[in-house]
């Protein structure tokens, strides 16, 4: 459905997408991640035809998005991040030039309307002034412009911002049944959000791909191991314990990890689960048990490690 | 073109919504009538050409015709862009052309009621008994329209260039009197090189080819091609201008 191949944006001298490739099936829901600056929402402008790309080209349903803008578009429903909206006028004309804007009938338009806003839960606010409305009921009037053409393809850059935590519940739901009968590509840098809503996640750092695959491909293949974290009260010193706790079956690798009071914290590595192993050796040798966890890679963890680690590469870049 | 009407619509109603537009008709209504009822006596209560010196013929009009497009055209683009609407507008399935086009039939539609005010003037003088000349009223009115869509135009070049409404409207203005006042100056430079400038000048001299034709109340095709011409070359140019913008990021 979206075909990206080898894109390249510059702004000056400035790159802000470098040679990103991805493809999205029909209906798949994607989730595009990054810290800041990465170049999630310049992707989406070329994506969406607001921008053209400096090389490389985008496909969207087999109409590329620099020689066929207009069918391109047609096909796109697309929420900016600052959700623009003509604050003078009242929900419902907002929705209503959308519908003109996409060419609809006049009835069509408003039955349309009328279903997306019943659909963003705004029904009762049709004829209320936008200006007048909070900052997530005007994020979800842009959800439902977005929405009134029935479009194939929605883009949706940061649909969840501004929202409290029970609108948030209520746009992932939303998103979720989209999901199933369009193709869906939604940015944030909210994890929990992609988490919940986007099977497959692309991972952007400084304008290149630094991950793309099913959240749990990602983070098995690149979230690091996983350990056991074992807290615990003893007399014994603490090369002594690690020692000895490395000597068990199963366990590679025994660290400790400071110490608070008398407490000793411990990470203990080998082959999978060992809390069992280890809560059994220390209620042998009678230590107290403070904390017994198995520590695996989750997606923050991977997100955080690429965006961490390739931190310095900028500063070298810069200078 | 697709999409056109409904920006138009969109656009025409923004300016309606805004108070900016109640604040300016009333100042012009109040202007105008100033001016009508300053020229009637002077003019021996001659009800006609009266008239068509409020709509036209006079200094005041100019004033208004200079000032008031780039105030209703200033924010069209460059806050746009600002609060992200240009961007809703550049990604829904229209062309660039018709989102320019749309911006800039709002606003001279907005100026064509604007200068249908007189209108109220010679109603109002048919009802007192003094019958107007309305042939000449509406060749007049029709002048001052096209007028105003070439400065409308300009406008919109100069919201699609500069960053912040104010900036806009103050280049547009300066534009404005530029165009209007060079072929003043051009006629007063002497030389060989003056005279080439001045017969240049001669062509984009909106003041002349407003009272050559429309003023004296003769509609000439060669005189409504001029402005037409113009006003698109500068839509064209202000076309160009949101292009480039999507280039530039």
């Amino acid at each position: 459905m979206i075909e990206v191949q080898h894109l390249t944006r510059r702004f000056g001298a400035r790159t802000a997408v470098d040679d990103v490739s991805f493809k999205l099936e029909r209906g798949e829901v994607v989730g595009f991640l990054g810290p800041n600056g990465a170049g999630k929402t310049t992707t989406m402008r070329v994506l969406t035809g607001f921008l053209p790309p400096s090389q490389g080209r985008v496909v969207v349903d087999g109409f590329d998005v620099l020689t066929h803008s207009l069918q391109v578009r047609a096909r796109l429903g697309y929420l900016a991040e600052s959700v623009p909206l003509y604050r003078e006028h009242r929900v419902q004309e907002m929705l209503w030039f959308q519908g003109r804007l996409r060419g609809l009938g006049r009835r069509e338009s408003r039955t349309r309307a009328a279903a997306v806003l019943e659909r963003v839960g705004l029904a009762d606010r049709a004829r209320s002034l936008i200006g007048r409305l909070s900052k997530g009921q005007r994020q979800r009037v842009g959800l439902a412009v977005a929405l009134l053409p029935d479009p194939e393809v929605l883009v949706l850059d940061e649909p969840t911002s501004g929202l409290d935590p029970l609108q948030r519940i209520e746009v992932r739901r939303l998103i979720q049944e989209l999901a199933r009968e369009r193709t869906v590509l939604l940015s944030s840098h909210i994890l929990p959000e992609i988490e919940a809503t986007c099977p497959r996640v692309i991972i952007l750092q400084r304008g290149r791909i630094a991950a793309d695959g099913t959240q749990t491909e990602l983070v098995e293949r690149l979230g690091g191991e996983s350990f056991v974290r074992l807290e615990l009260e003893t007399a014994a010193a603490p090369a002594a314990v690690a020692a000895e706790l490395a000597r068990l079956p199963g366990v590679q690798a025994a660290e400790p990890r400071g110490q608070a009071g008398a407490f000793l914290c411990l990470e203990v590595r080998g082959a999978g689960d060992l809390r069992e192993a280890l809560g059994r050796h220390a209620a042998q040798r009678g230590w107290i048990v403070r904390e017994l966890s198995w520590q695996r890679p989750t997606l923050e963890k991977l997100f955080a490690r690429i965006a961490l680690e390739l931190e310095p590469a900028r500063a070298e870049g810069a200078a | 073109m697709k999409g056109l009407l409904a920006i138009y619509r969109r656009e025409l109603a923004g300016l309606f919504l805004a108070p900016l537009a109640w604040i300016l008709i009333f100042c012009v209504l109040l202007y105008q009538a100033h001016f009508f009822l300053y020229v009637l006596p002077l003019k021996g209560g001659e009800v006609n050409g009266s008239l068509v010196f409020v709509l036209g013929g006079g200094v005041p009009f100019w004033l208004l015709s200079i000032f008031l497009p780039p105030l209703l055209t200033m924010r069209m683009i460059s806050e746009e862009s600002r609060s992200g609407l240009l961007e809703f507008l550049l990604t829904a399935p229209v062309s660039d052309a018709a989102v320019v086009l749309g911006k800039a039939l709002a606003a001279t539609t907005f100026l064509a009621l604007v200068w249908a005010s007189t209108f109220l003037f010679a109603a109002l003088c048919q009802a007192l008994g003094a019958a107007p000349d309305w042939g000449w009223l509406l060749a007049v009115w029709l002048g001052a329209t096209l007028v105003s869509a070439l400065f409308s135009a300009l406008g919109l070049v100069a919201s699609a260039l500069f960053a912040t409404p104010l900036l806009a409207a103050f280049m547009a203005i300066l534009a404005n009197i530029a165009l209007f006042g060079l072929p003043f100056l051009a006629r007063s430079w002497r030389g060989p090189a003056g005279e080439r400038l001045a017969e240049l000048l001669e062509r984009v001299d909106v003041l002349a080819h407003f009272q050559g034709s429309f003023l004296s109340g003769a509609l000439d095709s060669a005189h409504v091609l001029f402005f037409l011409a113009w006003t698109a070359a500068a839509l064209f140019l202000a076309v160009r201008v949101v292009e480039s913008r999507r280039w530039l990021g």
